[in-house]
C-alpha cells in the first residue's frame, strides 16, 4: 500500500465518517457524468461561467437553494461549508446540524458536509447534474475534500496560503502546506479516472488594498504547488480591485505568467483558467447601489476575459443572503453577460511591464531561497517578508508593506517592507501618489480607500 | 513633574482586538496611527484574551492599554477587567482605553460609555472614528494625574 493510501485510510477512519468505501468511490468518479466536472465546461469555452455563493445547514434547504439557482440559469453551483467543519470541529457541527433540523432556525453558516456524508450528498449532486465548487476556508481540508469528491464535487477551492493568511491568527503555516499537499495528491489521483478535478486558488486574500503583484505571486505559487503534485486543471483568481485598468492589466499578466511558470516546471499540458470575483471589499448597505456595483463587476469581468465569475448579492452588507437574493444576482449577471458585446480590447503596456517586472522579481527571490522544496521556499519567503499580505491577521505575516490608491483608484505600494519590488517599479508606484502629507492624513486616505465602494 | 506625561513621545501602548474576533483592518491602522503619533506600539493583533493584554502590559512596562472590538464581544470580557487587573501588582497606573463597536446588535454611546467606565476603563469610544479617539487619548494624557503609589510597594 502506498504511503498516501495509508494516510487516507487513517483520515477516513474518522469517527464521523460512516464506512468510506474507496473502491466504490473510484468507480463512481470513473463513471460520473461529464456535466459534473467544471473542467469539462471550461474546455467547451461556450461562455463565462457564473457561480454564486451559498450554503445552508440542512439537506432540504441546500436542495431548495439549488432549485432556485437552476431556475436562475446557474452554470456552477457552490457548496459553502460551515465554520465548525472548517476548523475540523465535526462534533459541534453535528450538534448544530441536529438543532437546525429540529427547529426553523439555522445554527450553522454553511453545509456540514462531513456530517451529512457522501452517500446522501451525492444524491443531491447527481440530481442537479451541475458542476459544484467546494468553498470552505479550511487549513486542514484532508477529510473534507475526500468526502467532497466522493459526493460528486469536482472543484476544490483553496490553498495553503490563500486559506490561511486572510483567516487565521496562528494556525501553523508549515502544517497547512503539508495538509494541502495531501489535497493536491488526492485530486491528482482522481483526475486520472475521468475529466480532471479542478483546483482553484483564492485570489481575493484579505480583499483590502492587496497590490496585484502580491496577488499574482501567491496565485502562481499555489498553482505550482498544485501542478507539481500532478493536478491538471487549475484556476487562478483575483477580485475586483477598484480600478478597471488595473483589473485588466492584472488579468493579462496573470494569464501570461501562469503559462510561463507552468511551462518552466514542464506542466504545459495543464489547463489554467482565470476566475474573477465581484467586489469582495466593504459593500454598500444600500441594496440598489449594491446591484449597480455587481453589474459593473460583471462588465469588468468581461473586459478581463475571465473564464468564471463569482457573484455577490445586494444583501452582502446586511448578512447571509436569502436564496431569492442570491438567485436574482445569478439571473442579473447572466443577463448582463448575454447583452454585452463589442467590448474594446484595452492594453496598457507600461502598467503591464511594471507589474510583470515586480512579479518576476518576487518569484525569483522565492526560488532563490536555499530550501530544497518549493513549499519550504514559499514558507520561508512568507516568514521573512518577501511575500507580505496587507491586512493579514496571521502572526507570521510581516505587515510592513503599506498600500494606498492613486487618483485613478489603482492600488499602489508606498512602503515595500521586505518585498523585493525593483527600485524603478517602486519609484513609479510612489510617483503615482501624493505623499507630501503627514501620516495621520495618509491613514485617513487609507480608510477612505478601503471604503471606496460604500 | 512626571516627564512622560507631558508628551506622548516614547509612551508605550499595548493594543489588540479582544476575544475571538478576527477583524484586523482597524487594528493595523491603529498601529500605523499610534506610531505616527510617537508612541511605541506593542500590537498583539486579533483574537487576544484579556489576560494576554495584562501580561503584555507588565512585560513591556506600557503606560497605556488600548483594547478594541468589532464584533461586540468586548462586553462579555469587560466584566472581568477589575477582578483580573487586581491580581497584577504593577498595573495601578495603567491608562485603560477601549474602542470600536462595543455592543452586539445596536446600542447608543449614552448607555454604553458609563457601563464600560464602571468596568474599569478610563476612556471609552463607541463607534468613534480613529483619529478622534486618539485625540481624546492625547487630551486625557495631558490632564492625567496618576493615582498615588502604594507606599508599601
Amino acid at each position: 500500500m502506498s504511503q498516501l493510501q495509508e494516510e487516507r485510510e487513517i483520515i477516513l477512519g474518522n469517527e464521523n465518517v460512516d464506512s468510506f468505501d474507496f473502491d466504490e468511490v473510484r468507480e463512481f468518479v470513473k463513471g460520473a457524468d461529464e456535466n459534473l466536472f467544471i473542467s469539462h465546461h471550461f474546455a467547451k469555452k461556450e461562455k463565462m461561467l457564473v457561480q454564486p455563493r451559498g450554503g445552508f445547514p440542512t439537506y432540504e434547504k441546500q436542495f431548495a437553494l439549488y432549485e432556485f439557482f437552476v431556475d436562475a440559469n446557474v452554470d456552477v453551483l457552490p457548496l459553502t461549508i460551515d465554520s465548525n467543519t472548517r476548523l475540523n470541529d465535526y462534533t459541534t457541527a453535528k450538534k448544530m446540524l441536529r438543532l437546525s433540523e429540529a427547529n426553523e432556525v439555522d445554527m450553522l453558516n454553511g453545509y456540514p458536509l462531513v456530517n451529512h456524508g457522501y452517500r446522501n450528498t451525492r444524491k443531491m449532486m447527481t440530481h442537479f447534474n451541475h458542476p459544484v465548487s467546494l468553498r470552505h476556508g479550511t487549513p486542514d481540508a484532508r477529510l473534507l475534500i475526500e468526502i467532497a469528491i466522493a459526493s460528486g464535487i469536482f472543484e476544490i477551492e483553496g490553498g495553503p496560503i490563500t486559506y490561511l493568511l486572510p483567516y487565521s491568527k496562528n494556525f501553523p503555516l508549515d502544517k497547512a502546506f503539508l495538509y494541502w499537499k495531501y489535497v493536491e495528491r488526492v485530486c491528482a489521483d482522481y483526475s486520472t479516472l475521468n475529466r480532471p478535478i479542478n483546483r482553484e486558488s483564492f485570489g481575493p486574500l484579505t480583499a483590502t488594498l492587496v497590490p496585484p503583484s502580491i496577488t499574482i505571486v501567491i496565485q502562481l505559487l499555489e498553482m505550482l504547488l498544485s501542478l507539481e503534485e500532478g493536478v491538471k486543471s487549475f484556476s487562478v483568481s483575483f477580485s475586483q480591485q477598484g480600478s478597471m485598468v488595473q483589473d485588466i492589466v492584472t488579468g493579462t499578466v496573470t494569464r501570461k505568467l501562469a503559462d510561463h511558470y507552468a511551462a518552466q516546471i514542464g506542466c504545459e499540458d495543464a489547463i489554467i483558467n482565470l476566475v474573477y470575483h465581484q467586489w469582495m471589499g466593504a459593500f454598500p448597505t444600500n441594496r440598489d447601489s449594491a446591484d449597480q456595483l455587481i453589474n459593473m463587476s460583471t462588465v469588468i469581468a468581461s473586459m478581463v476575459g475571465a473564464d468564471k465569475i463569482i457573484t455577490k448579492t445586494r444583501e452582502e452588507a446586511v448578512g447571509i443572503p436569502t436564496k431569492e437574493a442570491n438567485a436574482k444576482t445569478v439571473a442579473n449577471t447572466q443577463y448582463t453577460l448575454r447583452i454585452l458585446s463589442g467590448l474594446p480590447a484595452i492594453v496598457d503596456e507600461q502598467e503591464e511591464e511594471i507589474l510583470t517586472a515586480e512579479v518576476h522579481a518576487i518569484m525569483e527571490a522565492v526560488f532563490n531561497d536555499p530550501a530544497d522544496t518549493l513549499w519550504r521556499k514559499v514558507f520561508n519567503s512568507i516568514k521573512n517578508g518577501i511575500i507580505d499580505v496587507p491586512f493579514s491577521p496571521h502572526i507570521i505575516n510581516h505587515n510592513k508593506m503599506i498600500t494606498i490608491r492613486d487618483a485613478q483608484k489603482n492600488i499602489r505600494i508606498i512602503e515595500r517592507g521586505n518585498v523585493p519590488i525593483p527600485d524603478r517599479c517602486y519609484a513609479y508606484e510612489k510617483s503615482c501618489c501624493d505623499l507630501n502629507k503627514d501620516t495621520t492624513s495618509i491613514v485617513n486616505d487609507i480608510i477612505r480607500d478601503i471604503g471606496i465602494m460604500q | 513633574m512626571i516627564a512622560w506625561l507631558q508628551s506622548t513621545l516614547n509612551m508605550k501602548v499595548v493594543t489588540g482586538v479582544i476575544g475571538n474576533d478576527i477583524h484586523v483592518v482597524a487594528n493595523r491602522l491603529m498601529d500605523l496611527s499610534l506610531n505616527a503619533r510617537g508612541y511605541e506600539v506593542f500590537n498583539l493583533g486579533v483574537n487576544t484574551y484579556l489576560e494576554e493584554f495584562f501580561d503584555a502590559a507588565v512585560e513591556t512596562g506600557a503606560e497605556i492599554l488600548l483594547i478594541s472590538s468589532l464584533n461586540g464581544e468586548a462586553e462579555g470580557w469587560a466584566r472581568e477587567v477589575k477582578q483580573l487587573r487586581a491580581k497584577y501588582k504593577s498595573l495601578d497606573q495603567l491608562i485603560m482605553m477601549i474602542g470600536g463597536n462595543l455592543t452586539v446588535g445596536s446600542g447608543n454611546a449614552k448607555d454604553i460609555v458609563p457601563r464600560y467606565k464602571n468596568y474599569g476603563f478610563d476612556l471609552v469610544c463607541h463607534q468613534v472614528d480613529l483619529n478622534t479617539g486618539l485625540d481624546m487619548l492625547e487630551d486625557y494624557i495631558k490632564e492625567y494625574v496618576p493615582p498615588q503609589e502604594n507606599p508599601s510597594s
